[in-house]
């Protein structure tokens, strides 16, 4: 499974429209009879290259099983996921975490890093997992993209939440990945912490060619983004072009009704 | 509160069944030992209570010689008492019986049973009067001629012969070729607890055995209507001074406590093991409950939250604790039961046959398991109990439980157990005396737990440093099993002290084992100027015939020999610095002839002569003649199985390593004890001679005793080293048993770890951590635990071992030996042991559902 072709990085900026992951008729469906939940109810969707799209959804809605899915980190029912070219549902699950630890990065909302690993080792894992040497010039830079160039040989406990996220940020970003998907990267802090890491998203998206899909239902994070999903009862309702906070809102209202 | 405590017992029985299962095998071991004792001590009561069952009385010597090692010795008493004890009325039959040393060779030439370490092998007459034999005919018929033997079943089985056979005895006399005419029983056993029985007639015997003239009791049976009692007065009122009789039943009553006490030996033997065990298992108990109530600090602080309150807390885990305790020594008594059977099996392979019964688990045995097991889980329980109800309310609010660092009250109180531990050991191995045990085992005891106090001060920064190559060799899984090794010292110092109690013994035996050999080797070539050794095989009964002495003495080549006896005699000393007790004046004396002694040993004289010793001369080695106050010129009332002598010391000598506390000549030997047995024969080649040539020769010369073996000095310590390793084995195979415990509580933690650890290991796998890597990283954590706790047990091993030898430098162990391959094969199993534990919590760890485990509270 080579990674080299469809590597984006800085400079490599592919054509828009080709998409870094999509899925087709995804089902997914937990339990059975009376207790069954269709999380997914057959989405259909894709994330385009070197682009910020926000999945937006009131809770239960299946947006972070849609992520899961693509992610590799949990199986479809029935559908097929792609990551380029790569069809997640035929690999086995060695070949999945090979293809999350090569190909994807991940930053989650909280208990991002491994308390007994530094920042800077945090940073590296999934690199020194795989026995890579990490590219010291793109670290230097991801490092000083995300400010924390003091701050490497700190272990989590030793930093603020804003802090954790932001290395977190640095180890998605740093094995130059196809795509990043970000659960909710901002639930857990403050505002000002939260856009400083929206911001950098933002940055690596519009500098470094970045592809990052996040999971939020902050119509403030969402936009950051350059498209919105919306999706509801397992299925996408909705979608908005580059959205912003206020009609973001204004669309995450109407799932109340 | 007691709902909530059963709901939680409830909800985790994995945990419930690992941490008892520490207290399962300590409690197995325990009442396995007991049970074992239970069984063997019926059997024997039954056996005993049976064979005397005709008779009714027993005349006998009052003189009784105690012996250093336990087995008494009664003086015999005149054959032609027989007539006086016949003529007394009420005396229905009367019978004398005649034993003595009697090693049975196959036809085949083979030696029965084991002559080093086995039960005994004895001769006696075939009793004609049938109340008054314990034995059975079960084959054949009894010995009537002077060339007939009957022999234990058992002796026959073991050996692979039958009636009709030809075997040869070896006694105090020329071997002998005897017919087997007949099987015996003893009772319903085939061989009285495993020893190999010789019975031929009595005139047979009185030659083989006997002092002429002397026989070693006589057994009575009264006539109908008279009582015990009644004959045993008859008889008194009629024997001389010297000799008395006793009633059947006080001499059942004796023997079985005379069982009693060679039973309890290796009772309290088993038992050490069993409280090591333990004693290991209170560490991993303890550790259990620690992690476990810090792993439940927000539950218990909701609880406390809610209105528990402190003691409530407390009582909550401490019937956990109870229950925990009570069900597991249950298991473990069950288990016991059947533990019993392979220990004695292994006592077997050490050479300590027990006949086999069904299995007897008394109420006093089952009282004891579970009580001792209950206690042990509770008092382990009593610290982390006392830490959870000490949890404030406001800890459920906080989301991360983290470590206080170790305060320095910790390392105060630390260093003082260790110190008290350390006087105690000293003060114990230097004393001496009955309180002995106690101070060295209460002291090792301290210095495990000063170092288990002390180990979370220093754990992390010790992990750390033995752990540094991981990160360079395994990557970045070496690095997270490192640092998981240092992040709880507590947790990570007491499960490494319980392997380091395990490996502590392991590693001082080994020491100890290796200094013994290495003091003997350097004993033999400092002070043995001789050049081969004649090795009976045997050491407190038994050895070979004066014969083979006497023709060694002639032969070719020999320019000196001697045969070396060992005699029991209670000595009456002027001063004597051993606690008042049956056996204290009980002295082990070597006997040898003198004029060759000198020139094959080196006795390092002091004063007078050790050289030419008359009969009724003694030397004494020069410490013992300080402590006890004698002199040369002095004279020692000495009691002798065959009456009492007055020694006169002409000399002194410092070679105790040697030759012991006690010097005499054979003709001493010759005149004071009942058998002539030399337990060794040493020689000196003559100058110009070949040793193997002259080895050769003596071969051929000792072939009718194929007990004995004709060693030379380097032959000779490679047999020395093997008996000790036989006994090794035996300890190792026991203390095994506290090391698997210590790696029960290895993995008991790490599977805890794993637990507190789900979300941890959930973010790794998500972004890319493989299965295998974190199977390997839960799998070097456990490498480095177990190498720590092993590298802490090594160093106090070498330091127990250190103490001992400074102890009993005086004594003969003069040379420390550090034993370095054993130790790095300790070390090495260490490793490997540590990836074992970590075979289960690693698949746990590495089977961890993804999504579950970053979704998890």
């Amino acid at each position: 499974m080579t990674t080299i072709e469809s590597t984006t990085g800085p400079g490599t900026d592919p054509q828009p429209p080709v998409l870094a992951a999509r899925a087709f008729d995804a089902v997914k469906v937990y339990g059975t009879g009376d207790t069954e939940v269709r999380a997914l109810d057959g989405v259909t969707c894709g994330f385009e290259r070197a682009r910020f799209t926000a999945i937006m959804g009131p809770s239960g809605s299946g947006k972070s099983t849609l992520m899961h899915c693509v992610a590799g980190l949990d199986s479809l029912t029935s559908g097929s996921v792609f990551l380029g070219d790569t069809d997640l549902t035929t690999l086995r699950e060695r070949e999945l975490t090979e293809l999350r630890r090569d190909r994807i990065g991940f930053v989650f909302q909280a208990f991002n890093l491994v308390p007994t690993l530094t920042a800077a080792e945090n940073i590296s894992l999934p690199m020194d997992l795989a026995g890579r040497k990490p590219d010291s010039a793109w670290m230097d830079e991801v490092v000083r993209t995300v400010g924390l160039a003091d701050r490497l040989g700190h272990r989590p406990s030793e930093l603020s939440g804003g802090q954790q996220q932001r290395v977190a940020v640095a180890r998605a970003l740093a094995s130059q990945p196809e795509i990043i998907f970000a659960d909710e990267p901002t639930g857990n802090l403050d505002s000002r912490s939260g856009a400083e890491i929206l911001g950098f998203m933002r940055r690596a998206v519009d500098e470094l060619g970045q592809t990052i899909v996040m999971v939020t239902h902050d119509p403030v994070a969402a936009g950051y983004a350059d498209r919105a999903l919306f999706l509801a009862d397992g299925r996408i309702v909705d979608e908005m072009a580059a959205p912003n906070a206020e009609r973001v809102l204004d669309r995450m209202k109407r799932f109340g009704d | 509160m007691l709902t909530a405590t059963l709901r939680s017992l409830a909800a985790h029985k994995a945990r419930l069944a690992m941490t008892g299962l520490a207290v399962v095998l300590g409690v197995a071991l325990m009442s396995g030992t007991l049970v074992l004792t239970d069984t063997v001590g019926r059997t024997f009561d039954n056996l005993f209570s049976n064979v005397y069952a005709g008779t009714d009385a027993v005349v006998r010597s009052t003189e009784v010689v105690k012996s250093p090692f336990g087995q008494d010795q009664r003086a015999p008493i005149p054959a032609d008492t027989l007539a006086s004890v016949i003529a007394t009325p009420g005396v229905a039959e009367a019978e004398p019986t005649v034993t003595g040393f009697a090693q049975i060779i196959t036809p085949s030439g083979e030696p029965v049973g084991d002559p080093t370490g086995g039960a005994p092998s004895f001769g006696a007459n075939w009793g004609l009067v049938t109340g008054l034999n314990p034995f059975t005919i079960a084959e054949g018929e009894p010995p009537t001629g002077p060339d007939d033997v009957v022999v234990d079943r058992a002796s026959a089985t073991k050996g692979g012969f039958g009636i009709g056979d030809t075997v040869t005895l070896l006694t105090a006399q020329a071997p002998r070729p005897f017919t087997v005419r007949g099987l015996a029983t003893f009772g319903d056993s085939d061989s009285p607890a495993g020893a190999s029985v010789s019975l031929v007639t009595l005139d047979v015997a009185s030659e083989l055995f006997a002092v002429p003239g002397t026989v070693n009791e006589i057994g009575v049976v009264a006539t109908g209507g008279t009582s015990e009692d009644e004959v045993v007065a008859a008889l008194s009122a009629r024997l001389p001074a010297g000799i008395e009789a006793v009633t059947a039943a006080q001499r059942t009553a004796e023997d079985q406590s005379a069982l009693g006490q060679a039973l309890g030996f290796f009772n309290s033997f088993l038992l050490v093991f069993a409280v090591i065990a333990l004693v290991v298992g209170a560490f991993i108990i303890y550790n259990t409950f620690s992690i476990v109530l810090a792993q439940r600090t927000r539950e218990l602080a909701l609880l406390r939250a809610v209105g528990a309150t402190r003691r409530q807390v407390t009582l909550s885990v401490l019937t956990e604790a109870l229950a925990v305790g009570v069900l597991a020594s249950l298991v473990g008594l069950g288990i016991g039961a059947v533990t019993s059977i392979g220990l004695r099996s292994l006592l077997g392979a050490a050479g300590i046959d027990i006949p086999s019964t069904s299995i007897v688990v008394s109420p006093t045995t089952a009282a004891i398991a579970i009580g001792v097991g209950t206690m042990i889980t509770l008092a382990a329980a009593v610290f982390p109990a006392l830490r959870a109800s000490r949890v404030p309310p406001i800890a459920a609010l906080r989301t991360v439980a983290v470590e206080p660092k170790p305060p320095v009250i910790r390392i105060v109180v630390g260093i003082g157990i260790l110190g008290l531990g350390v006087l105690n050991l000293v003060g114990g191995l230097t004393q001496g005396g009955d309180t002995a045990l106690f101070g060295v085992g209460g002291g090792a005891l301290l210095i495990f737990i000063g170092v288990a106090v002390l180990g979370p001060a220093f754990a992390r920064p010790a992990v750390r440093l033995l752990a540094w190559p991981l990160p360079r060799l395994r990557g970045i899984t070496g690095t997270l099993a490192r640092e998981n090794a240092a992040r709880n010292p507590r947790r990570t110092s007491t499960t490494a002290a319980a392997l380091m109690i395990g490996v502590a013994l392991v590693g001082f035996i080994a020491i100890f084992a290796a200094s013994a050999k290495a003091s003997i080797d350097q004993i033999i070539d400092e002070s043995f100027t001789g050049d081969l050794i004649i090795d009976s095989g045997q050491f407190v009964a038994g050895g070979v015939s004066t014969d083979l002495a006497a023709s060694v003495k002639t032969a070719p080549g020999v320019a000196a020999s001697t045969g070396v006896r060992f005699l029991t005699a209670n000595l009456d000393l002027p001063e004597s610095s051993a606690p008042a007790g049956p056996a204290s004046n009980a002295a082990f004396i070597l006997a040898a002839d003198t004029t060759a002694l000198v020139d094959i040993t080196d006795p390092q004289p002091t004063a007078g002569r050790v050289s030419d010793l008359g009969l009724n001369e003694v030397a004494v080695a020069s410490s013992v003649a300080e402590s006890a106050g004698l002199a040369v010129g002095d004279t020692v009332p000495a009691q002798f199985p065959t009456g009492e002598r007055t020694l006169s010391v002409v000399g002194t000598f410092d070679n105790r390593a040697l030759l012991g506390d006690w010097v005499v000549d054979l003709a001493t030997a010759d005149a004071a004890a009942v058998d002539r047995l030399d337990v060794q024969v040493w020689v000196k080649v003559a100058d110009g001679a070949s040793v193997t040539v002259v080895q050769e020769e003596l071969k051929v010369l000792a072939a009718p005793w194929p007990t004995a073996d004709v060693l030379d000095l380097s032959e000779f310590k490679a047999s020395q080293a093997e008996q000790f390793d036989q006994i090794l084995n035996l300890v190792y195979a026991l203390l095994g048993l506290a090391v698997i415990i210590a790696l029960v509580g290895i993995a008991n933690t790490l599977a805890l770890s794993v637990y507190e650890r789900t979300r941890e290991i959930g973010l790794m796998r998500a972004v890319g951590m493989e299965r295998r890597q974190v199977r390997a990283v839960v799998r070097w954590e456990s490498v480095v635990i177990a190498v720590f706790g092993t590298l802490l047990g090594l160093v106090i091993g070498l330091f127990f071992g250190w103490v001992m030898v400074l102890a009993l430098s005086s004594q003969g162990l003069g040379v420390l030996s550090v034993p370095v391959p054993t130790l790095v094969v300790v070390m090495v199993l260490a490793g490997l042991a540590g990836v074992v534990a970590a075979l289960l919590p690693a698949r746990r760890a590495g089977r961890l559902d993804v999504l579950t485990a970053i979704g998890s509270e």
